[in-house]
């Protein structure tokens, strides 16, 4: 759930499109967002307008530690015991979460492809003693996230392209903190703007991109499938023009033709650990490496 | 920066955390062959939602120790969440039979107690 929309609205994709808030009726909405500012000159973005009460076009991370002091002083003794309780509440359930997240990765654990579960906890073991950030495909549930600039959201409205440039441009961000990026890049994202890695080997970006390689436009391969079924018919034809296969795309290749560092395909995963500690040095060296691992669809 | 808008859509995740009850085998699980059943959850697609070894993804997991045959095949035809329905017109009822056979031999996983990335 990346946008704004997305977070106080729920969609169901059926032949009728329904939408409901999440929200309660007359719950205020404030943004805070630079979005609102890319609506002219060389970046755009457009997407689905979001009615909100109050628009504010600002910098968040500028913003958000004095707004949290303010509401910090607004905090009555009672309220602040009410808060204690819910935060007691919230830690039981993060570590409930935890232990059922450990146990679900369990299953498909050894299976080719590879299950994201597993690709998540192998990538964990790599980074999680480094100063590390998320740049694109979020952090695992099996992460433990501490610090704001550790996770960043994808792009909006599901939107399929953004996510190769958004961590190269990202992973720019963080180098001059020296913190390890790390992004876990879609296939049909990869598709996109491939170029982005040449810019990253071009200005000594270090970035761990770590593919997560289900050799689909896999979205799109699900809402052609729930249409298909609606019309009760096609239902083994989703994958014309949204599966990537026929041939397989050599991702590790185009990697290393634009410069850098690059394993895979890997399909087994007793070599996912190995490849990505590789890949992991040399980032640390200061460049970009690409690990392409053919996964689970989700 | 966005190249291409796929979709003005977000899709809302299920996720695959649902008790499963296991499924005795009962008089009203009929036969299946299970090997056809493991191509026919790829060709028919339940793999995209459900995983290749129906471990859940987009959807709930399906396996080790299925949900009872007839809830089943209740639920496959006139599901009540975001999956589609799959009527008897695209997917028989042997064919059903065959799916189930593929989802009862799955193996149970070991324990993460027993996987050292997932023990600590
Ligand atoms: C487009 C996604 C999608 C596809 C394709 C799909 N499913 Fe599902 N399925 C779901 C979701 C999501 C759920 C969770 C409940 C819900 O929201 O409907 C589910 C739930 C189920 C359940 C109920 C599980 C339980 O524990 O109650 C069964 C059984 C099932 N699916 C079987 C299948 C089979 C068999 C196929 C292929 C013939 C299939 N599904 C294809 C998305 C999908």
């Amino acid at each position: 759930m990346a946008d704004f929309w997305g977070t106080v609205n729920n969609l169901r994709d059926q032949l009728v499109r329904s939408s409901r808030a999440l929200t309660k009726k007359d719950a205020k909405l404030v943004s805070i967002s630079s979005n609102d500012l890319y609506l002219k000159s060389n970046y755009q973005d457009f997407q689905r307008y979001t009615e909100v009460d109050l628009a504010i076009a600002a910098d968040v991370e500028a913003t958000l530690p004095s707004l949290i002091e303010a509401s910090k002083r607004l905090v009555t003794a009672d309220r602040k015991r009410v808060f204690e309780e819910r935060g007691k509440k919230f830690a039981a359930a993060h570590a409930q979460a935890l232990e059922q997240a450990r146990t679900t990765a369990t299953y498909a654990w050894d299976a080719s492809p590879i299950s994201t579960a597993r690709l998540s906890a192998e990538l964990w073991e790599v980074i999680k003693d480094k100063d590390w950030a998320s740049v694109g495909g979020g952090a695992g549930r099996l992460w433990n996230v501490e610090k704001q600039y550790q996770t960043l959201l994808g792009g909006g409205a599901a939107g399929v392209g953004s996510g190769l440039p958004t961590s190269v441009g990202a992973a720019l961000a963080h180098r001059k903190y020296g913190r390890f990026c790390v992004s876990i890049q879609n296939d049909g994202d990869f598709m996109y703007a491939p170029g982005a890695i040449w810019t990253a080997a071009h200005h000594r970006i270090p970035l761990l991109s770590v593919m997560h390689n289900n050799r689909a436009y896999h979205q799109e391969v699900m809402h052609i499938q729930r249409m298909s079924n609606r019309h009760q018919r096609g239902i083994t034809n989703a994958g014309i023009g949204t599966k990537i296969e026929d041939p397989n795309v050599n991702y590790a290749m185009i990697a290393r033709g634009m410069g850098i560092y690059a394993e895979g395909p890997i399909t087994d995963p007793k070599d996912l650990g190995p490849a990505l500690r590789r890949a992991a040095d040399a980032v640390m060296r200061g460049e970009m490496a690409l690990v392409d691992v053919v996964t689970q669809p989700r | 920066m966005r190249f291409i808008l796929s979709f003005l859509f977000v899709v809302t995740v299920i996720p695959a955390l649902k008790a499963q009850t296991p499924a005795p085998a009962t008089s009203t699980t009929p036969a299946g062959n299970a090997q056809n059943g493991k191509k026919i959850f790829s060709n028919y697609g339940c793999y995209q939602c459900h995983g290749f070894e129906a471990q859940g993804g987009a959807g709930a997991r399906l396996a080790p120790r299925p949900i009872a045959f007839t809830a089943f095949s209740k639920y496959v035809r006139q599901p009540t969440g975001e999956m589609p329905p799959y009527t008897s017109r695209v997917v028989s009822d042997k064919e059903l039979a065959d799916i189930y056979a593929f989802l009862q031999s799955i193996p149970q996983p070991p324990p993460a107690s027993s996987i050292p990335l997932l023990s600590k």
